[in-house]
């Protein structure tokens, strides 16, 4: 009795360890794919200042409501992520909450994040494991409001819009493009105004801005002729791919940083192929707005 | 106090007027004409080589030789303007600028030439694309509001 007790006991702890082995092995993301989504992602370039390292924090995010400079995210214990569990730092990407802090500013936009896959955001953060550390102090947000945590979290309830997550990375390459231009790639957020609070406009998606990140105009890029109506798909992956317009003007400011990743790291350019064709294929779909973002040098 | 609505809607519609004041006439206008006339020849050729019918390469490329040639003065010391996305170091590395310009009128010339005589007419174009963005990337501003 005592031994068959015993045995079962065994056979139990057996399954368990097999259980969790199975589970870690499951959430344990991979790092080459992960390097892939960060190319996707532009480079995260935020978190990277203008001559790198990579992920050391430092990018300048200027704002209606301040300075902000993105945060190190590179595995160094003391002034990165090194310690933080990959439930906390995927936290962080999806649910807008940093560990210690509290909800993040909306400069973080973990609200576009939130609709990745489970899958994309483990192997994210398997590269991102991979950075070379690197010890670098946070710099404090310049003229963050008084309460602004406090802040933050009334944003995030009033204003955050709420995505569905994605289960499962789209195969139609339509579905595909969107899920890499709303939740990773971040198009939208760039290329969507906000009204005054900074709430999304989506009436206006992507159809540009006067004021967007740092006061850069960002264009039109909706299907319509105040947009890029006139581009093909090779134009958009082309662009994608070197940064020249199809009038081989090349993109400057934020859109060359996430075409061209920063300081040394990956950016659209080093992206497979078809997903920057997926992407271009999705844009062309997408509801055309007349907006004209207007080039006032007339 | 109608007057006084009506008053206030002027003034904002002079402010909102001044606000989208443009280039001013002279070089600054002229440069900035000068280089979207090198745009649609630009797009021009890319269009050929997306295509593959190259014909028009030669003559697009002849044209921004010539636009090319008459970019520099179009540059006079210290013409910036807050519409205007050229960079002072412009001036202060002017021996750089124009070694790009003359670099730019170089290779529209060898692409010519390869569009001419049967040569590697897209190595010839990606070549000379190349200094567009050399220059833009160091010598001109993002665009801003
Ligand atoms: C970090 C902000 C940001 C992100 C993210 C971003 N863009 Fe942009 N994009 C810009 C800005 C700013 C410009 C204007 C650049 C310039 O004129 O030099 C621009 C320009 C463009 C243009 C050129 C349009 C024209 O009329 O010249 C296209 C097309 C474009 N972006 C597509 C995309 C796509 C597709 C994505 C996602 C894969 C994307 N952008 C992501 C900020 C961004
Ligand atoms: C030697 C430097 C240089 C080279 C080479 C050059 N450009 Fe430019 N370009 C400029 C500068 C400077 C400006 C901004 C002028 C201003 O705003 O005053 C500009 C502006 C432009 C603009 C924007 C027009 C505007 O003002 O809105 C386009 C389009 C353009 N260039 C296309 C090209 C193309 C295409 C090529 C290559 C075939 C090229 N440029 C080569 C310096 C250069």
């Amino acid at each position: 009795m005592v031994a068959r007790t015993w045995l079962l006991l065994q056979a139990a702890v057996v399954v368990a360890a097999l259980g969790v082995r199975e589970s870690n092995a499951m959430e344990r993301g991979d790092a080459e794919r992960g390097r892939t989504l960060f190319a996707l992602a532009g480079g995260c370039g935020c978190h990277t200042a203008k001559d790198g390292p990579v992920g050391a924090g430092g990018g300048e995010v200027p704002t209606p409501f301040g300075k902000f400079y993105g945060t190190n995210i590179t595995p160094d214990v003391e002034t990165g992520i090194g310690t933080w569990s990959d439930e906390e730092i995927i936290a962080a990407i999806r649910d807008g909450v940093a560990r210690g802090k509290g909800v993040e500013s909306p400069a973080m936009p973990y609200y576009w994040y939130s609709g990745m896959t489970d899958a994309d955001v483990r192997d994210l953060v398997a590269y991102l494991r991979t950075l070379p550390a690197v010890r670098k102090e946070n710099r404090p947000h310049e003229g963050e409001l008084p309460f602004a945590r406090l802040a933050y979290r009334l944003w995030r309830t009033l204003f955050a819009p709420r995505f569905d997550r994605v289960r499962e990375r789209p195969t139609d390459p339509i579905a595909r493009g969107r899920y890499w231009v709303d939740h990773v790639s971040l198009c939208a957020d760039c290329h969507t105004p906000r009204n005054f609070v900074g709430a999304i406009r989506f009436d206006l998606y992507l159809a540009g801005s006067l004021q967007g990140p740092g006061g850069d105009k960002v264009p039109n890029i909706t299907p319509h002729e105040t947009g890029i109506a006139s581009w093909d798909e090779d134009d958009l992956v082309q662009l994608l791919r070197t940064g020249f317009t199809p009038e081989f003007d090349n993109v400057q400011g934020w859109m060359a940083e996430v075409v061209e990743g920063k300081g040394g790291g990956p950016g659209y350019r080093d992206a497979p192929e078809e997903e920057l064709r997926a992407i271009a294929r999705y844009l062309r779909t997408v509801k055309p707005i007349a907006h004209k973002i207007e080039s006032e040098r007339e | 106090m109608g007057w006084i609505v009506v008053g206030l809607l002027v003034a904002s519609a002079a402010l909102a007027h001044e606000r989208k004041e443009g280039l001013p006439e002279g070089p600054i206008r002229e440069r900035h004409e000068l280089m979207e006339r090198v745009g649609k020849q630009a797009k021009i050729i890319g269009d050929a080589l997306k295509t593959g019918k190259l014909e028009p390469v030669g003559p697009a490329a002849a044209k921004i030789a010539e636009e090319a040639s008459k970019a520099l003065p179009l540059f006079p010391e210290g013409s910036t303007h807050p519409r205007s996305r050229a960079k002072p170091e412009i001036w202060q590395q002017w021996p750089e600028f124009e070694k790009l310009m003359g670099q730019l009128q170089a290779d529209a010339k060898a692409t010519v030439a390869a569009a001419q005589g049967g040569g590697d007419v897209r190595a010839a174009a990606n070549k000379m694309f190349g200094n567009c963005k050399s220059c833009h990337d160091r010598f001109r501003l993002p665009e801003k509001e």
